[in-house]
């Protein structure tokens, strides 16, 4: 999922000034999972918004805000109502925000659209409700096979491929002792499935023109550009 | 000269090291810095000294800057390069200049992270890494850049890497020793330990590799120093019994007992290595002392 956080409301505000009729829309897929933007927080949101001075005329909540095929169904019957606001303001990840910019303008609609959230990463929910970790970068070239199935490229913090820096203290990371160091995790489960030989291996340096962005997914094709 | 030279010599080799000024250094006659007065202070008592590269994430002048005044000083520089500033395009351009400016050794780091320095907001590179940078300089060396292109003229450079014998586990370290080793690592310096036992562990299984190992020595200059590298400086465990043996004389004594510490920690030490590498963060002119007490313990 794509992890997200709340803005705090001054800086909500700052974003509607000047725009007093907002449409609130959220997201039921990856920011209901976060707290930050499910048909609770948006409703939640809304009663905040009232008791700034602000007009709320639309609460929506599509199942993924992200994906068109989810989005267009909950938003377009609701047009009219898009075209009265000022702004609409977005609880969903930076995909859900653009995604519902680009409808706006399908539906010939030329409207501020906000977000309210700060998008964090792709996360993994380890604990639901009040963990979630980052453990892939999305590199275009994965190398799991290779390292026990703990992504070094995200887990270590220099992002290293050739195995750990120095600094590791007691197994944890030198940027933050509050997290294990990647590459003592990857040599513990090498070791345990008896692979430490594979760790020898050169890997070479990444090939970043795989995730030289914006990259463009061609689905059926199964291409990237 | 090269290091590997001095190596192939049987030589033990010393070297120190040197933090540039954070500013700029246009001498105009005046008289040197800082860090390269530190560096003349002891240039008839050591092979090369290290330029560090950005240490600690904190800005500074930069060391093939620092390399280049060292060398119009007449001393032979170690130009260490981190893998956290630049990215290979920048990597093996400044290799390239080090070399065409007279450089003969460089050390090649991963670095810091930025979040010990004081630009913690900038973004950090790492599009390669020290392993990485290794072999992408042995191919310099070897006439060619890192997507096979021909050079005009290769480099030749003598490649170190960094070692870390307190690294826990230490079998994990040796396995990227050994990356180190075959992607073209010609020498080591280490960290420091305090404990000659350990660090007969780490000679034992690193003398099969080949490649001159130089023992890293930190001088622990006061006993707040002692901890405070303890709780901020990753890879590096000062004992205790260290810090209290600091603490046991006055403050106009530290030099004096860190010296007798240091020249007692080498004599158990200095059989054991091919170099003795000395980061004595100010204090240099300890280094004559230290030497003339433990050269008869060097390898013959």
């Amino acid at each position: 999922m794509i992890g997200t956080t709340k803005k705090p409301m001054t800086e909500i505000l700052q974003a509607l000034e000047g725009h007093d009729k907002v449409a609130l829309v959220g997201c039921d897929g990856c920011a209901k999972v976060c707290l930050t933007g499910g048909t609770d927080e948006v409703a939640a949101l809304s009663k905040d918004l009232e008791a700034q001075g602000k007009q709320v005329i639309l609460e929506v909540t599509p199942e993924r805000t992200c994906n068109v095929a989810k989005a267009d169904p909950v938003l377009k019957p609701v047009q009219d109502k898009l075209q009265e606001a000022d702004a609409v303001l977005v609880l969903g990840c930076g995909g859900a925000v653009q995604i519902t910019r680009h409808l706006t303008e399908v539906y010939g609609l030329t409207i501020p659209v906000k977000t309210g959230l700060d998008s964090v990463g792709h996360m993994d929910t380890l604990v639901p409700g009040t963990l979630a970790l980052e453990q892939c970068q999305e590199c275009g070239q994965c190398i799991l096979n290779e390292t026990g199935g703990i992504c070094p490229v995200t887990k270590c913090a220099k992002g290293l491929l050739e195995g750990p820096c120095g600094g590791a203290q007691d197994g944890k990371c030198e940027a933050d002792l509050s997290r294990d160091c990647a590459w003592i995790l990857i040599y513990n489960r090498m070791q345990a499935l008896g692979e430490l030989d594979k760790l020898k291996r050169y890997m070479g340096p990444k090939d970043y023109s795989k995730a030289a962005r914006p990259r463009t997914l061609y689905i059926k094709e199964g291409r990237v550009t | 000269m090269k290091l590997t030279e001095l190596f192939r010599q049987k030589k033990s080799v010393i070297t120190s090291e040197v933090g540039p000024v954070k500013g700029c250094v246009r001498l105009n006659g005046g008289p040197p810095p800082e860090f390269l007065q530190e560096a003349l202070n002891i240039k008839d008592y050591v092979d090369a000294v290290n330029i560090t590269d950005n240490q600690s994430a904190v800005m500074r002048l930069g060391p093939l800057a620092g390399s280049v005044l060292m060398k119009q000083y007449g001393m032979d520089p170690i130009f260490q390069m981190t893998c956290r500033d630049r990215n290979r395009l920048a990597l093996q351009s400044d290799l390239l200049s080090a070399c065409s400016l007279g450089i003969d050794n460089v050390l090649c780091l991963t670095g810091d992270h930025i979040k010990f320095g004081d630009h913690k907001a900038a973004k950090q590179v790492f599009d390669i890494d020290s392993v990485q940078l290794l072999h992408i300089a042995r191919g310099l060396n070897e006439g060619h850049d890192m997507s096979g292109n021909q050079l005009t003229k290769a480099t030749n450079l003598a490649l170190g890497a960094a070692a870390t014998p307190s690294f826990k586990p230490l079998d994990l370290h040796l396995l990227k020793m050994e990356k180190k080793v075959k992607a073209g690592a010609e020498f080591f310096q280490t960290q420091p330990v305090y404990d000659p036992r350990h660090y007969e562990e780490f000679a034992r299984k690193t003398e099969g590799f080949g490649v001159p190992v130089m023992f890293g020595l930190v001088v622990i200059k006061s006993p707040q120093m002692g901890r405070f590298i303890n709780d901020n400086v990753a890879g590096i465990d000062v004992p205790e019994s260290l810090i209290q043996e600091m603490a046991s004389v006055p403050k106009e004594q530290y030099k004096a007992k860190a010296t007798e510490i240091c020249i007692r920690l080498l004599k158990d030490i200095a059989p054991m290595c091919q170099g003795i590498h000395f980061m004595p963060f100010g204090w240099s002119d300890i280094i004559p002392t230290v030497l003339a007490e433990i050269k008869p313990y060097f390898p013959k």
